[in-house]
C-alpha cells in the first residue's frame, strides 16, 4: 500500500490550517479580482481612449505571464521598488488578485459586448442615458453569459492559490509541505493534499452548473 | 419638424449620405423607399442620432440634433424608433418593456405607467399578453409591442426601420394595421419600407434614394404611377413585376 492515511489523521490539524488558508485567500481575492476586474472591464468598453488603453495594457499584461513571476514581483520587485513588505499572505493575495483579474475582466467585457448591439439601441433611442441602458437592459441579460466563464475563473483562482507556499503564506500547499518535511512520505502527503482541494472545488463545480442552469431556464431569456 | 439640411455622412471611405435636403412637417407621413444599400436606414437614423453626420444642418423639432450643446437624451423622448428586429428586451415582460422608459426617463410613478402601458397595448390589439415574454409571441405581436413601446413616451415623431421586413408576411397586416391608424390620427412618420402597398395608401409623400441621394420625392399616386427619374421607374418596374 502506498498510501498511509496516518499521514492524514496525525497531521489533520495542519492539513484543516492549510484548507482553512486556501478558503481564506480564495474568497477575499474572488471579491477584490471581480471588484477590479469589473472596473478594468469598463476601462476596456468606454468610449475614452486613454481608458481602453489602460485596460487593454493591464488585460494582456497580467494574463500573459505567469503567475509565478508575478508573486516573485510582488515578493521581490515590489519592496526593492517601493520598500513596502508585504506579509506573506498578503502578498500572495496582490498576485493572485492581479492576475485573476485580468481573466474576469475579459470575461465580463466579452458578456456584455455579446448583448445584441440592437438592445442598446432601442434603450438610447428610447431615452434612456447610457448608465440607465446599461444597468436596466445590457447587464442584466449580460450577467447570464457571464456566469460560465466567472465560474472557470473561480475554479482556477482556488487552485491558483496553491502559489502562497512559495511566498511562505499558509494555504493547503504550504502546510502540506510542512507536512512532507516531517514525514518523509511524499506521496501520501500530497494525495491527501489534493483530496481536500477537491472537497473544495467539486462542490463548487456543481455549484457553477447549478446556476448556469438556473439562469438558462429563466423565462423568455433566450440562449 | 425634421429639415435635413446639406447632409453628408461619410463610413470611412464610403460616402453613405450624399448632399440630403428633406423637410418634414408636423404630422406628415413621410415613406422612404429604394434598393438596398441606398441609406434609406441611415437617414432615418440620424435623425435620433444613432447615425452622426459628417456635415450639413439637420434640425428636429426645434433642436440641432449634432450640436455639443443639444441634450440628446431629452431630444429622443420625443422620437419613438420601431427597429426591423424588434429589439424588445428578452428578460423583460411586455409590460416591463413599454414601463422602462417612462419610469426611468419620464418619472413617471409604476401604476402610471403601467397604466398608460395597457392602453398602448389595448390600441395595438395585445392587451392579453402583457405578461409574457416577447420570446412567447409572434413576429407580428413583438413587433406591436415595440409600437406600442414606442408610443409610451407620447413622441411627437415616430420612425419605423424596415418594420415589416422580418415579419412572416402573414403578420405583415396586423403591423401595417397599426401603422395605418398612427398615420390617421395624426402621428408624424418617417418610414422606410419595401411595402409598396402601404407607401401608396397611407403616405403624404414618397422619397426614393438611391446610392446616398434622395433621386425623386413626390406623392405616392404621381410616384407610382408616373415616375419622373429613370432610376425610380426601373425600381418600380422591378419590384411591381414580379
Amino acid at each position: 500500500m502506498f498510501i498511509h492515511f496516518s499521514v492524514l489523521t496525525e497531521h489533520l490539524d495542519r492539513y484543516l490550517i492549510g484548507l482553512g488558508g486556501t478558503v481564506a485567500a480564495s474568497v477575499i481575492s474572488l471579491i477584490a479580482s471581480f471588484i477590479l476586474g469589473a472596473i478594468i472591464a469598463v476601462f476596456r468598453i468606454t468610449p475614452v481612449k486613454p481608458l481602453q488603453w489602460i485596460g487593454t495594457a493591464y488585460v494582456e499584461f497580467f494574463r500573459n505571464i505567469p503567475l509565478m513571476l508575478i508573486a516573485f514581483f510582488v515578493l521581490v520587485g515590489l519592496p526593492l521598488l517601493t520598500g513596502a513588505v508585504l506579509v506573506p499572505f498578503v502578498s500572495g493575495l496582490t498576485a493572485l488578485t492581479v492576475y485573476t483579474s485580468a481573466f474576469i475582466a475579459e470575461a465580463i467585457r466579452a458578456g456584455i459586448q455579446a448583448v445584441p448591439k440592437g438592445q442598446m439601441e432601442a434603450a438610447r433611442s428610447s431615452g434612456l442615458t447610457y448608465i440607465q441602458a446599461m444597468r436596466h437592459v445590457i447587464i442584466p441579460q449580460a450577467v447570464k453569459l457571464v456566469i460560465p466563464p466567472l465560474g472557470n475563473q473561480f475554479l482556477n483562482l482556488v487552485k491558483n492559490s496553491s502559489i502562497f507556499t512559495i511566498l511562505s503564506a499558509s494555504d493547503l500547499m504550504y502546510q502540506a509541505d510542512l507536512i512532507n518535511s516531517d514525514t518523509f512520505d511524499t506521496f501520501s502527503t500530497y494525495i491527501f493534499a489534493a483530496l481536500f482541494y477537491l472537497i473544495l472545488t467539486i462542490p463548487l463545480s456543481f455549484g457553477i452548473r447549478h446556476l448556469e442552469q438556473r439562469s438558462q431556464n429563466v423565462k423568455g431569456v433566450e440562449a | 419638424m425634421i429639415h435635413f439640411h446639406q447632409i453628408n455622412k461619410h463610413y470611412g471611405n464610403f460616402h453613405v449620405l450624399k448632399d440630403i435636403n428633406l423637410s418634414i412637417k408636423q404630422g406628415e407621413v413621410v415613406v422612404v423607399i429604394g434598393p438596398s444599400g441606398s441609406g434609406k436606414s441611415t437617414m432615418v437614423r440620424c435623425i435620433n442620432r444613432l447615425e452622426l453626420v459628417t456635415d450639413g444642418e439637420l434640425i428636429v423639432d426645434g433642436v440641432r440634433v449634432n450640436d455639443k450643446s443639444t441634450d440628446i437624451n431629452r431630444l429622443r423622448r420625443n422620437i419613438g424608433m420601431v427597429f426591423q428586429h424588434f429589439n424588445l428586451y428578452p428578460h423583460k415582460t411586455v409590460l416591463q418593456n413599454i414601463t422602462l422608459a417612462p419610469t426611468q426617463v419620464a418619472a413617471m410613478s409604476k401604476q402610471e405607467a403601467e397604466q398608460a402601458a395597457m392602453l398602448y397595448l389595448e390600441k395595438v390589439g395585445i392587451a392579453d399578453k402583457a405578461d409574457a415574454f416577447p420570446s412567447q409571441l409572434s413576429g407580428g405581436q413583438q413587433q406591436r409591442v415595440a409600437i406600442a413601446r414606442g408610443l409610451a413616451m407620447k413622441p411627437k415623431i415616430m420612425l419605423f426601420d424596415e418594420p415589416t421586413s422580418a415579419l412572416d408576411p402573414e403578420t405583415i397586416g396586423e403591423v401595417l394595421d397599426v401603422m395605418r391608424t398612427l398615420a390617421r390620427e395624426g402621428m408624424t412618420m418617417v418610414v422606410v419600407t419595401h411595402e409598396m402597398g402601404f407607401a401608396k395608401e397611407v403616405a403624404d409623400r414618397v422619397v426614393f434614394m438611391d446610392q446616398g441621394r434622395i433621386i425623386e420625392e413626390a406623392e405616392p399616386a404621381q410616384f407610382f404611377t408616373n415616375p419622373r427619374e429613370e432610376r425610380a421607374q426601373m425600381f418600380l418596374s422591378r419590384i411591381l413585376n414580379h
